[in-house]
């Protein structure tokens, strides 16, 4: 069993997984070169480009409001999102199923295709390409994530705990803050990240939605590969290859240390 | 203690959200195709169906829209050919390995579309790996031109799309029971006839799933076709963002966009009901 196809499966799967990473690779290779021009293998290590990236006004600018719309949009799901999946769970049987395919609408169907709705219904409430409108498409987008998380956690929960508080005197409110908050805030807090990982990198809602003179981080980093192809964009696409990985070690550990108790 | 006051109040806010800021849009994009189009306004006030005319009537449009939806299908197609030995083998590897792997696969999910398809820009660049490894190898005696075709756009979308196609693959292979495979070799099968008869149609649900949902993103992608195909490919997606936001023709726009979601619903809807046989059989297993 064990003989030359076995390693050569093995050697396929390395490839795929290499396939996998080869491009994130890349770029954060390329951000750390001391070169003037992409090349491979980069000539020399440096930090140059991340000086120029922070030195460029109209990338920390992108920066900013790339930040500002992944944070509002983090915050204001893990309420909506919380608020949803304890609402599917006081729903009856039959309407658990419709209500969680609506919340999760926006994950299935095309960004492009929510995107041009947006664009249309936002213009016709004078909300164009306007920030708020901005706004209020990446909640939409993020929201079925922070759902999604939610839900996972609060359906670990068993449901004799509540009814013990319930029997005990607690009131409901007094059961959610002492019984289900502490066993979903992990949930909660894991749902948030994905919607602030989800806003920041977002680009085609972000495009047809961007309001006047404002630029997110991923729209100036397309408007900078179509004119110039330096290390300079690699800089602030490694930004976001960082952002993933602190998403990922944070995850790991959240949901890693609520498990030991 | 369930009082129906206290749980409309729960559901009211993403009730809200969802109908002012999703569905009501939808239903604008519909009303925006039958709108009449204008000159220095996005659209007019009249009602026409000329829209869908324009759209049918033309070939250049049903041109792009069979090609979005062939190379859609070839995307698919690829994609699930790299994704189903990473979900065989994620679905299997032992738990101390699970992590890392798990982390190999949904790390670029978490990288945005963009960043990844700079790394391609890059990869294929003049000066880049790829040119320096075939020069290197003596394949080629001059860097090619590899950037700005329809091959780098279908590679970097497949290398997109794997994670999407992976989960839910894996999902399913983890819910059979191992039994299964074991019952299988001692009855005699070989290894290929126990992927065949075992593996594969206890997969099909998960596979379903993954097609599904890589063939929806695939003929929707625009940051990828826009960057890595430069002027020369044409999708659906660039074409009616161009009339959107080029020539400010939104009742065509929309009506474009519409034509583009139901022949993908039917598409969506036919494969369904072809494989319904193929995962019913299955579903007693699982």
């Amino acid at each position: 069993m064990r003989g030359p196809f076995h390693y050569l499966a093995g050697l396929g799967l390395a490839l795929l997984y290499g396939f996998l990473l080869l491009p994130l690779v890349v770029v954060a290779l390329a951000s750390f070169s001391g070169g003037e021009v992409l090349r491979f293998p980069p000539e020399g290590f440096s930090l140059k480009w991340y000086a120029r990236f922070f030195a460029n006004d109209s990338f920390l600018a992108a920066l900013m409001l790339s930040l500002r719309l992944a944070l509002i949009s983090a915050v204001a799901v893990s309420v909506l999102a919380t608020l949803a999946a304890l609402f599917y769970r006081q729903l009856p049987w039959r309407w658990r199923e419709p209500f969680r395919v609506l919340v999760l609408m926006p994950l299935l169907l095309p960004e492009i295709l929510t995107a041009i709705g947006l664009l249309f219904f936002l213009y016709r409430v004078g909300l164009g390409s306007s920030a708020l409108g901005l706004q209020i498409g990446h909640i939409v987008v993020t929201l079925p994530f922070a759902f999604l998380s939610v839900l996972a956690s609060l359906q670990q929960i068993e449901p004799a705990l509540e009814e013990a508080s319930a029997s005990l005197g607690a009131g409901p409110l007094a059961t959610f803050g002492r019984v289900v908050w502490p066993l979903i805030r992990p949930g909660i807090f894991t749902g948030a990240l994905f919607a602030f990982i989800v806003s920041f990198d977002m680009f085609t809602m972000s495009f047809l939605l961007k309001p006047v003179g404002g630029n997110t981080l991923p729209l100036a980093v397309f408007d900078y590969l179509k004119y110039d192809f330096d290390p300079m964009a690699a800089a602030a696409a490694t930004l976001s290859v960082g952002f993933a990985l602190v998403v990922v070690v944070l995850v790991e550990k959240t949901v890693g240390l609520r498990r030991a108790f | 203690m369930k009082s129906p006051w206290r749980t409309a109040m729960i559901g009211a806010p993403v009730l809200a959200l969802l109908f002012v800021f999703f569905v009501l849009p939808y239903g604008e994009m519909v009303a925006m195709s039958f709108r009449a189009p204008a000159s220095g306004a996005p659209y007019g006030d009249a009602w026409t169906l000329a829209n869908y005319g324009k759209v049918i009537g033309d070939p250049f449009f049903l041109e792009v829209l069979s090609r979005t939806l062939a190379l859609g299908a070839l995307i698919t197609g690829l994609t699930l050919a790299l994704s189903y030995p990473i979900a065989m083998h994620l679905a299997r590897v032992s738990d101390r390995w699970h992590v890392v792997f798990y982390a190999f696969v949904v790390s670029p999910l978490l990288v945005g579309v963009l960043v990844r398809n700079f790394g391609w820009m890059i990869v294929v660049s003049f000066q880049g790996p790829l040119n320096q490894l075939l020069l290197s190898l003596g394949v080629i005696d001059h860097p090619l031109r590899l950037l700005f075709n329809v091959s780098i756009v279908v590679v970097a979308l497949v290398h997109v799309f794997v994670p999407f196609m992976v989960l839910p693959i894996a999902n399913a292979l983890r819910a059979v029971e191992p039994a299964l495979y074991d019952a299988s070799a001692s009855l005699g099968a070989r290894s290929w006839e126990t992927f065949f008869r075992v593996t594969l149609p206890l997969s099909l649900p998960g596979v379903l799933a993954g097609v599904i949902l890589v063939f929806v993103l695939s003929i929707s992608a625009f940051v990828t076709p826009v960057l890595l195909g430069g002027q020369t490919v044409m999708m659906m997606s660039i074409m009616i963002i161009q009339q959107l936001i080029g020539v400010f023709a939104w009742p065509f726009g929309a009506a474009l966009a519409i034509s583009m979601s139901v022949t993908s619903i039917a598409i969506i809807v036919a494969l369904t009901l072809i494989a319904r046989p193929l995962t019913r059989r299955t579903a007693r297993w699982s």
